[in-house]
């Protein structure tokens, strides 16, 4: 199990592929050659990892985007980049980790 | 939402997702069938030309980017052009003769191009058939070796291949020799007509018998996989398939995909050679949403859709590909003879294959 926490910095893996359509997301991982389809968070979830912002930066950039009240927004991003780093989609990029 | 119901909705929507690109007509090999329109003229785009219209692509949110030929590996820029198409996250596929792919070449391709798959034609089970059909003595040979060094370098392969009144008598062994490769075999039952009209790779259009050979083999392989043997699998050679998808169209031809020849045609399918622009004149975006040809072509997906269902029950048997019948009776909304025996003899197949699930069996 990895262990997602705001400070945190993911990246898509090299395999991950995928394009938006209407908003979600379909993605292919190609060494599994397994096809996953994201609803929009999970979507700008991979937009966002890119290997340099901190989940916890995420957040602040989903808050303007999304409604709702911003502790369930933080609870779900964490679990969203928790899901799609077990899921073999995003890894922590080693030695990134913020203060 | 699922899979199905993406692809839904880009053919509801006509959102661009599927792009096969030939880009030579050149080709190390000289199949007899082989459906491309040698004859064919005009300016071949150039290295800028495939950059902008990449990055068009990408922009366009296109997902799959076929990369074929004629023998794409001789394309002089193929390298360049996958590199880009990598670097744009592109899930790139590769259909090649396999002739070329060994040594450098074929480790280039993967470290430089990563494609998701290479698909391989593979024309017979021994070198007499497949060096009969290429019209390349050693050809056989030498692909076997270069599919085992493909595996070697864990790249993805498939082959594919078509049945042929000349390869039909040994396509057991034909799927027997994917097993031993341990790749997965694709046959498509029906020789096509050259791009230009020209019906000279008919000649070798396979019989009857063939066909229904072909399709019990199938049958028993599949059940053979629900026994946890290999697994076969057919489909038509269509760029992003016939996905029984509930919309209006027959298929995603001009409305979630297109194929761009060498000149900078753009067809709906590269089973369906209908123009509806050209690169030198116009840009992809521009093609895709103003193109009236396109229009043309997704009005005449639904009226194919009305068409074929009002075969009856089993019309879907037919497989019936718009392409192929403007090809084969010059009309997209036409049966052509090819479907119409698909379909009867699918039915006898699945017939007897009822029969045998009422007999006791005996382990
Ligand atoms: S034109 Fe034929 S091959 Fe192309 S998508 Fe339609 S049915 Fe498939």
């Amino acid at each position: 199990m990895i262990s997602i926490t705001p400070a945190t910095v993911l990246r898509r893996r090299s395999d991950v592929r995928y394009r938006r359509i209407e908003g979600e997301a379909v993605v292919l991982r190609q060494s599994a050659a397994e096809v996953l389809v994201l609803n929009e968070v999970g979507a700008s979830v991979l937009d966002l990892a890119d290997g340099e912002s901190s989940v916890g930066e995420w957040i602040d950039a989903l808050r303007d985007e999304y409604e709702g009240d911003s502790a369930t927004l933080a609870r779900d991003v964490l679990a969203f980049a928790s899901e799609l780093a077990e899921a073999g989609l995003l890894e922590p990029v080693a030695g990134k980790e913020e203060p | 939402m699922s899979l199905s119901r993406v692809v839904a909705t880009a053919w509801r929507e006509n959102l661009l997702f599927s792009v096969l690109l030939e880009l030579t007509y050149r080709c190390n090999l000289d199949c007899f069938f082989c459906y491309n329109d040698l004859g064919l003229r005009g300016e071949p785009l150039s290295r800028e030309q495939y950059f902008r219209l990449l990055s068009d692509l990408r922009e366009m949110e296109v997902m799959n980017l076929t990369l074929s030929g004629g023998e794409p590996l001789a394309h002089p820029d193929f390298l360049a052009l996958g590199a880009r198409a990598r670097e744009l996250g592109f899930v790139v596929r590769i259909k090649s003769n396999g002739h070329a792919l060994r040594g450098e070449l074929a480790r280039r391709v993967r470290d430089e191009v990563d494609p998701f798959l290479i698909e391989v034609s593979l024309h017979g089970a021994t070198a007499a058939v497949h060096d009969r059909q290429t019209r390349v003595p050693g050809s056989f040979d030498r692909l076997l070796a270069n599919l085992r060094e493909l595996r070697s370098l864990s790249l993805r392969v498939k082959l594919n291949s078509t049945l042929t009144r000349w390869n039909e008598g040994e396509i057991e062994e034909m799927f027997d020799l994917a097993d031993a490769l341990g790749l997965p075999l694709q046959v498509d039952p029906e020789v096509t007509p050259r791009d230009d009209g020209d019906r000279e790779p008919l000649q070798v259009a396979p019989s009857r018998e063939g066909v229904l050979r072909l399709f019990r083999l199938q049958f028993a392989r599949g059940r053979a996989a629900e026994e946890g043997k290999p697994e076969a699998r057919v489909a038509r050679g269509g760029d992003d398939g016939t996905v029984p998808v509930p919309v209006h169209k027959h298929c995603g031809a001009g409305s979630s995909g297109i194929a761009i020849d060498p000149f900078g045609n753009v067809y709906p399918c590269v089973q369906w050679r209908r123009p509806v622009g050209n690169l030198h004149e116009k840009g992809i975006g521009e093609i895709w949403s103003r193109s009236a040809g396109l229009a043309e072509v997704r009005d005449l997906t639904v009226r194919v859709k009305e068409r074929i269902g009002a075969e009856g029950p089993g019309s879907h048997l037919l497989n019936f590909c718009p392409g192929s019948a403007a090809a084969h009776a010059g009309s997209p909304l036409e049966l052509y003879p090819a479907a119409v025996q698909r379909r009867e003899i699918l039915e006898q197949v699945m017939v007897e294959e009822e029969k045998r699930a009422l007999l006791p069996v005996v382990r």
